[in-house]
């Protein structure tokens, strides 16, 4: 049950995006569409995932005052094999995903989660924790790349709704990010309250 | 405001003002501008009206009622000012439901996240105005042609359109010129453009009878216009070849509507005149800084939200000296 | 167990241990992935040219032309059919976008006609600018459609600027910037059409 609630909590009660409010640069960024967002925030849980695991593996190894260089040394190893792999298998997510692949080495929820929890925990209950955290972080930049893709390209993953003629421009430009991210966090807070 | 409590000193001096009737002298301000448009556009420009400020208003009470669980306050004519003055900023032609869209942005981002008139930050008509440029491009900016340019055209560009065009194909003020309308004509109300930008000569009348009613003062007006037309004289007396007369800048687009009408929203402005004069020189240097060398011909919209936002930053550092303070 | 020490010892230890796993790591997953990176690229490539060509069998080899109008070399993909040459790709750009650099493979037949274009890489204002991938190639409106014209039958230029071809609302920018970029196109296919006239009569 224990292993249920760290895995859980990255939805709605810790969720990175809405609640926490961290990795906003990506979540702002490459949501201009639900697949960009669906591989952004699956690219961010695999990092999360092999990086929480081995970050508990080794905590006691690594001395105290190494701990966030080690960290990131991890976790970039971790994004750069995200990014070759998906450079090969799946170039054109790639190319629409483009810096921000990168980028999810400085991602605050990565090496927020290794110094909050990975650190301090077993590898069983890093690996979920982990998991949930990165499977919260892909709902929420789904739900937010969902959202803007209809109301900015009448699209819904690459799949036409309506007519691009109706479309509000806005919603895929940065502006929406900000204006949909907003009123999804004050949704969230009225269900959170209820 | 009557019932509120009073706690200076006597004697009190008792005036009749409350938002309501302030709000509606400026709609009595609006009226000759939008009277002209509708004779200079037809009748779309009355539908288009129409179609906003009904948009406003029902967006208002739906929202209150049902959303944030208020008493509607639809009656204190601030959304009927929003309404009014973001069919002002739009061209004729525009699809109605680009207008609903529009108004629900002005009110439901601009005006009502923030909790309703009072305490937005940001002004509803430019939220709205902006929202729409940004998502509409290509409808926002295709102005129908005004009664006197004949009937073979169906859209013509904005003066300043023309002029950012120009500039940017090398073309130098004397060839663009002859492209343009005489700065006599501009200042009348013969010109392409949105609604209610066309006759810079009424908006200032509407300004003069806010002023006399004293619902504004002259900082922030004159504050935007001095700036414009300092710049833009500099500019031009340096290279007459690449920048146009300042009557251009002061006459062309949204500048007078802004400064007049929508710098001055009570709400989103400075406090007290020092403020306010900081808080009009800043529109007026962001204005002309996009009019010259931004990506958009017109710049007043920007310049205003920009400087909404700085208003509480200004309230706090320009406060007038308490009674008996240092 | 219990943590290690910070001493400078080891500290030097495992970084240098960290970082040397990492690195292996990384090393083996390179390798890996590397001809699949290459093989993805090469795909889009030429997945590009057979959009804009006619049916070919067989990609000549690039050649790099110098053209006049830029300082870079353009990229040229003869492709023929059997022996015969049915036309050529040019990987085009033009800097002049509205947010600068734009790519485009453009497909020119034996004629000298535009066969077909598809913009490889842009950064411009999405619903704006990025309808330059259908606007340009819309046989429903002759005005906009470049498919099928050459520099000699039209000028390439927007018609508010005196031009042959109308361009994308509100993005007069972008249509100047893509029609730069298929002038030059036309210019590198001048450039090397001599030299593969020489080379298909040889044959």
């Amino acid at each position: 049950m224990n292993q249920w609630k760290n895995f859980s909590k990255g939805f709605l009660k810790e969720n990175p995006v809405f609640v926490l409010l961290l990795g906003m640069c990506p979540t702002l960024g490459v949501t201009s569409s639900a697949i960009n967002g669906l591989g952004m925030g699956l690219a961010t849980t695999f990092v999360l995932l092999m990086s929480n695991m081995v970050i508990s593996l080794v905590k006691n190894q690594i001395p105290d005052k190494v701990r966030i260089p080690s960290f990131i040394v991890i976790i970039a190893a971790f994004v750069t094999v995200v990014q070759l792999v998906m450079q090969a298998y799946v170039p054109s997510l790639y190319k629409s995903l483009g810096l921000f692949i990168p980028l999810i080495v400085v991602n605050c929820i990565v090496l927020g989660r290794a110094e909050a929890f990975a650190s301090k925990n077993n590898v069983v209950s890093s690996a979920f924790d982990g998991l949930g955290i990165g499977l919260g972080f892909t709902f929420a930049l789904v739900l937010l790349g969902g959202i803007r893709e209809v109301l900015g390209s009448g699209k819904l993953f690459n799949i036409t709704i309506y007519s691009e003629n109706y479309v509000t421009l806005l919603f895929v430009l940065a502006p929406g990010a900000f204006i949909v991210l907003g009123y999804l966090i004050a949704i969230i807070n009225r269900i959170k309250k209820n | 405001m009557s019932n509120l409590l009073t706690v200076s000193p006597s004697p009190h001096v008792h005036t009749d003002d409350s938002t309501r009737k302030i709000m509606y002298r400026v709609v009595y301000a609006m009226i000759p501008a939008l009277i002209w448009s509708v004779f200079v556009f037809g009748l779309d420009a009355l539908r288009v009206t129409l179609i906003a400020v009904a948009a406003c208003l029902a967006f208002e009470y739906l929202i209150q009622k049902y959303l944030m669980k208020v008493t509607p306050s639809v009656s204190d004519g601030s959304a009927l000012i929003t309404g009014i003055l973001l069919a002002f900023n739009v061209p004729s032609g525009i699809p109605w439901w680009i207008i609903v869209i529009g108004s629900l942005a002005a009110m439901g981002i601009g005006k009502l996240s923030f909790g309703g008139l009072g305490n937005n930050i940001f002004n509803p008509a430019l939220v709205g105005r902006v929202f729409m440029l940004i998502s509409f491009p290509a409808q926002m900016t295709s102005w129908p042609s005004i009664r006197s340019a004949g009937v073979d055209s169906l859209t013509s560009a904005t003066p300043l359109g023309v002029i950012k065009e120009g500039l940017s194909n090398g073309l130098s003020v004397s060839e663009i010129s002859k492209s343009l309308p005489s700065q006599v004509d501009m200042m009348l109300g013969s010109m392409g453009g949105s609604l209610g930008e066309v006759s810079a000569l009424l908006l200032i009348i509407g300004g003069l009878y806010m002023l006399y009613k004293k619902v504004i003062t002259w900082h922030i007006p004159v504050a935007v216009l001095a700036s414009v037309g300092i710049i833009a004289t500099a500019f031009w007396l340096v290279d007459p070849q690449s920048y146009v007369s300042p009557g251009y800048h002061l006459f062309s687009g949204g500048l007078m509507l802004g400064a007049i009408f929508m710098a001055t929203d009570m709400v989103t402005s400075p406090m007290n005149p020092k403020g306010q004069i900081i808080y009009g020189v800043g529109i007026g240097v962001i204005t002309i800084s996009i009019r010259m060398f931004g990506s958009y011909p017109e710049g007043i919209s920007f310049a205003i939200l920009i400087m909404n936002a700085f208003t509480p930053l200004i309230n706090t550092y320009v406060k007038p000296k308490r009674f008996g303070g240092k | 167990m219990a943590k290690r020490e910070s001493t400078f010892i080891n500290m030097v230890l495992t970084l240098f241990v960290v970082t040397f796993i990492a690195a292996a790591a990384l090393g083996f997953v390179y390798d890996f992935t590397k001809d699949a990176i290459e093989v993805a690229k090469m795909k889009a490539q030429s997945e590009a040219i057979k959009k804009v060509l006619p049916e070919f069998d067989e990609l000549g080899d690039v050649c790099k032309v110098a053209v006049a109008s830029a300082s870079d070399s353009v990229e040229v993909f003869p492709a023929y059919k059997g022996d015969k040459l049915v036309g050529v790709a040019v990987k085009t750009y033009t800097n002049k976008g509205f947010s600068g650099f734009i790519s485009i493979m453009a497909g020119i037949d034996t004629s000298g006609k535009l066969f077909g274009y598809e913009v490889l890489e842009h950064s411009e204002t999405p619903g704006l600018g990025s309808k330059m991938a259908d606007w340009f190639r819309n046989s429903e409106k002759p005005g906009q459609n470049v498919i099928g014209k050459s520099p000699e039958s039209s000028k390439f230029e927007v018609s508010k600027d005196g031009g042959d071809i109308d361009a994308i609302t509100a993005s007069t920018i972008t249509s100047r910037a893509f029609l730069d970029a298929m002038v030059r196109a036309f210019e590198a296919y001048d450039v090397e059409s001599e030299q593969l006239k020489i080379k298909n009569t040889s044959l």
